[in-house]
C-alpha cells in the first residue's frame, strides 16, 4: 500500500506518468513525507493498541464485571464500571438536551435576528468561549455554581412533587451532583454546538430563504420549513460533536459530579463518569486496578469512535444535500 | 365556484364571497404571524439564556482572578499555607514554566510530523492517505484522557521514563497531531492549482514545486492551525494529569516532574485553604488569557491572509 502511494502523489504522479518515467517522483522529499505518515500511523496504532494491551488482563478475567458490575473496591476489586457508564450517559444526555434546546435558538437568533455588524463580534465571542479550557468551567461549577445550587436551587427542587424519586434524599446532598455536572457540561458544550450550528445555518442558500419570503411565509415559517430542513443533517453533526465533547469531559466532571461510584438515578445525588473516574482513581491505582481503568478507557474510546463515525457520515451527507441545492 | 358555467352570478354573492375569503385569510395570516412572533421571541430568549452563564463566568473570572495576578504569582513557587500564615500561598511560577515547557516540547514533536502528514494527505489520492485522513479525524475527536492513558502506558510503563515533562508533552503532542494534520491539509488544498501548474510548466521538479511554491503559499494556514492546536493543548488537564507528576519546582528539564496551570487549578480548587482556592482564579484567568491571545492571533493572521489573497 505504501509502495503504491509513492507513485500516487496526486499532481506529481499524474505529470510524471504522462512523461512516462515513474522514477523521478521517488525523490527524498516523498520518502520524508512517507516517513512522517508512517510515524503518524504508528502513533495512532500505538494509541489504540497500547491502551487495549494494558486492559487485556481485565478483559480476560472479568469482562462482564467492567460493564455490568456496580461496585468499585479499590485496591482489590471487583472493579465494576456500570456506575460510570450510567453516569456518563446521564450527564451527557441531559447536557445535550440543555445545549441543543438553547443552542438552536441562539444560532437562529445570531444568524437571522442580530444586526449584521454585531453578528461577527458575537460569532467570534462564541468561538472564543468554545476554546475556554474545560477546567475553567469545572472551577466555576465547583466554586460558584455548586454552593449556589446547594443553598438556593436544591431546596426548591426538593419541594417538587416526586422530588425523592427524581432527585433523591436531601440529607445525602452536599452540592456536587450529577445534575450540576450535567448543567455545567451543558454550558460548556453550548458554545461548541452554537459555533458549528451557526455556520451550518448561515450557509443555507439565500435564494431559498428569499423565495419562501416572497411567497408570503413568515419568518418562523422560513426557519421551520426551509432553514431547519436544509441544515438538518449538519445540525445532527453538530449535536454529535457536542455529545462527543460531553462524554469525554474529564476534569470538570471530576470536580463537580461528586465522585461516588454508585449507579445513581437520583439526579441531585453525587455520581461519576467514565473519564472522570479514570482521572480521580488513577493516582492511587496499582496492578489490576490500572488494568480495569484502562478497560474503562477502552469503553470510552469505543463510545467516542462510534460517535465520530456517525457525525462524519452525517457531515458528508450534508455536503451532498447542499450540493444538490 | 363549483360550476364555471354560472358566469352570470349576481355581483353581491361574489362580493360576499370575496369578503369571506379575505376574512379567513386575514385570520390565518394573523395566526401565522402570532406563531412566528412567539417562536422568534423564544429564539431570542434562548440567546439571552445562553448569554447569562457565559457572561457570568467571564465576569467572575476577571473579578476574582485579576487581584491574584501579583508579582509573586509569577515569580514564586507554591507554598503550603499554615495556621500561622494562612495566606502564604506563594506563587505558581512552577505551573507557568511547566505549561510553557510542556507545550513547547509537544509542539516541537507534533508540528513537523503533522505538517508533513498534512501535505501528504493533500497531495496524495492513495488509499493509504484516505485511511490516514479517517484516523486523523477520529483521533481529533477522542477524549483527551485517553492521551493521558496512552502516555502512561507507553512512556511510563513501557519505556520506563518516570513522571516527567516529556511524558506530558508526548500526550499533548498526540492531542495536537490530528489538529495540525487536518488544518495543514486544508491549507495546502486551498493553494490554487494554477500556481502548481505554473511551477511545473516552468520545469520545476514536483518536490521543488511542493517545497518552494505550495508550502510558502499555505504557510499562513499551517501556522494558524498549529497555533490553534497549541491553544487547545495548553488548556488540557486530563492528558497531563496522569503523567507529569506535579512538581513543585521551576524546571525546564524534560525528564523532571513539572506542574501545569490547568493541573494546579484542578488540584488547588479542592484545597481547604480559602487563600489557595482564591489563588486558583488567578491561574484560571491567566490560562484563559493565554488561550484567547493564541486563538485571536490565529484568527487575525488568517483574516489578514485572506485580505492579501483577495
Amino acid at each position: 500500500m505504501i509502495e503504491e502511494s509513492v507513485s500516487d502523489l496526486a499532481i506529481h504522479g499524474q505529470v510524471v506518468e504522462e512523461f512516462g518515467s515513474s522514477t523521478t517522483s521517488r525523490t527524498w522529499y516523498h520518502y520524508v513525507l512517507l516517513a512522517a505518515c508512517v510515524v503518524f500511523a504508528a502513533v495512532s496504532v500505538g494509541f489504540v493498541g497500547s491502551i487495549l494491551q494494558k486492559s487485556l488482563p481485565t478483559w480476560l478475567h472479568h469482562p462482564a464485571t467492567v460493564i455490568t458490575g456496580s461496585g468499585w473496591q479499590s485496591p482489590t476489586g471487583p472493579f465494576g464500571g456500570l456506575a460510570m457508564i450510567v453516569g456518563t450517559l446521564e450527564t451527557s444526555l441531559i447536557a445535550l438536551v440543555i445545549a441543543v434546546l438553547i443552542g438552536l435558538g441562539t444560532s437562529i437568533s445570531i444568524v437571522f435576528f442580530i444586526p449584521r455588524r454585531l453578528r461577527n463580534i458575537v460569532a467570534t465571542l462564541v468561538e472564543l468561549l468554545a476554546a475556554v479550557p474545560s477546567i475553567v468551567y469545572g472551577l466555576w461549577g465547583y466554586l460558584v455554581l455548586a454552593p449556589w445550587m446547594y443553598k438556593s436551587v436544591d431546596p426548591w427542587l426538593n419541594s417538587w412533587p416526586f422530588a425523592r424519586t427524581l432527585f433523591g434524599d436531601p440529607s445525602q446532598q452536599y452540592g456536587p451532583s450529577l445534575l450540576l455536572a450535567a448543567i455545567v457540561l451543558g454550558v460548556m458544550i453550548l458554545p461548541t454546538f452554537v459555533a458549528i450550528s451557526r455556520e451550518v445555518i448561515a450557509v443555507v442558500p439565500q435564494d431559498l430563504i428569499e423565495a419562501s419570503l416572497s411567497l408570503g411565509a413568515t419568518r418562523w415559517q422560513v426557519i421551520r420549513k426551509v432553514v431547519l430542513p436544509t441544515s438538518r443533517i449538519g445540525l445532527f453533526g453538530a449535536t454529535f460533536l457536542a455529545l462527543a465533547r460531553a462524554t469525554g469531559e474529564t476534569v470538570a466532571v471530576a470536580l463537580i459530579a461528586g465522585g461516588v461510584a454508585k449507579v445513581q438515578f437520583h439526579l441531585l445525588d453525587p455520581g461519576t463518569s467514565i473519564a472522570s473516574w479514570i482521572a480521580t482513581e488513577f493516582g492511587e491505582a496499582q496492578g489490576n486496578e490500572i488494568s480495569a481503568l484502562m478497560a474503562l478507557g477502552v469503553l470510552l474510546m469505543l463510545l467516542s469512535f462510534s460517535l465520530s463515525l456517525v457525525s462524519r457520515w452525517l457531515v458528508s451527507r450534508q455536503r451532498k444535500v447542499l450540493a444538490k441545492v | 365556484m363549483n360550476d364555471l358555467t354560472q358566469l352570470d352570478e349576481p355581483i353581491e354573492i361574489g362580493q360576499s364571497m370575496r369578503e369571506e375569503i379575505r376574512r379567513v385569510s386575514h385570520a390565518a395570516r394573523a395566526r401565522r404571524l402570532l406563531i412566528s412572533r412567539i417562536m422568534t421571541s423564544l429564539c431570542a430568549l434562548a440567546l439571552a439564556i445562553a448569554a447569562v452563564p457565559l457572561v457570568l463566568l467571564l465576569w467572575q473570572l476577571i473579578q476574582r482572578g485579576a487581584p491574584q495576578l501579583t508579582g509573586a504569582f509569577f515569580t514564586k513557587v507554591p507554598a503550603t499555607p499554615t495556621l500561622i500564615a494562612p495566606n502564604a500561598t506563594g506563587g505558581l511560577s512552577n505551573a507557568i514554566i511547566g505549561s510553557i515547557a510542556l507545550n513547547v516540547y509537544a509542539a516541537v514533536m507534533a508540528i513537523p510530523i503533522g505538517v508533513l502528514v498534512g501535505v501528504f494527505l493533500a497531495e496524495s489520492t492513495s488509499k493509504f492517505a484516505g485511511a490516514l485522513r479517517i484516523i486523523a479525524q477520529t483521533m481529533a475527536g477522542a477524549p483527551s484522557i485517553l492521551m493521558g492513558l496512552f502516555a502512561f502506558s507507553f512512556v511510563l510503563q513501557d519505556l520506563h521514563v518516570g513522571f516527567s515533562a516529556i511524558a506530558g508533552s508526548f500526550a499533548l503532542a498526540v492531542l495536537m497531531l490530528p489538529v495540525i494534520v487536518l488544518s495543514t491539509e486544508i491549507a495546502v488544498l486551498n493553494v490554487p492549482n494554477t500556481l502548481r501548474e505554473a511551477g511545473l510548466a516552468l520545469g520545476a521538479k514536483p518536490h521543488k514545486v511542493s517545497l518552494r511554491i505550495v508550502l510558502p503559499s499555505a504557510l499562513t494556514g499551517i501556522v494558524t492551525g498549529s497555533i490553534l492546536a497549541i491553544s487547545r493543548a495548553i488548556g488540557e488537564t486530563a492528558p497531563v494529569l496522569l503523567v507529569i507528576g506535579g512538581g513543585y519546582l521551576n524546571s525546564w528539564q524534560p525528564l523532571n516532574p513539572v506542574s501545569a496551570l490547568p493541573l494546579s487549578i484542578y488540584e488547588n480548587a479542592k484545597s481547604e485553604w480559602p487563600s489557595q482556592r482564591a489563588q486558583v482564579w488567578g491561574a484560571a484567568l491567566l490560562l484563559v488569557a493565554f488561550v484567547f491571545v493564541l486563538s485571536l492571533t490565529a484568527r487575525i493572521w488568517a483574516s489578514r491572509k485572506q485580505r492579501v489573497s483577495n
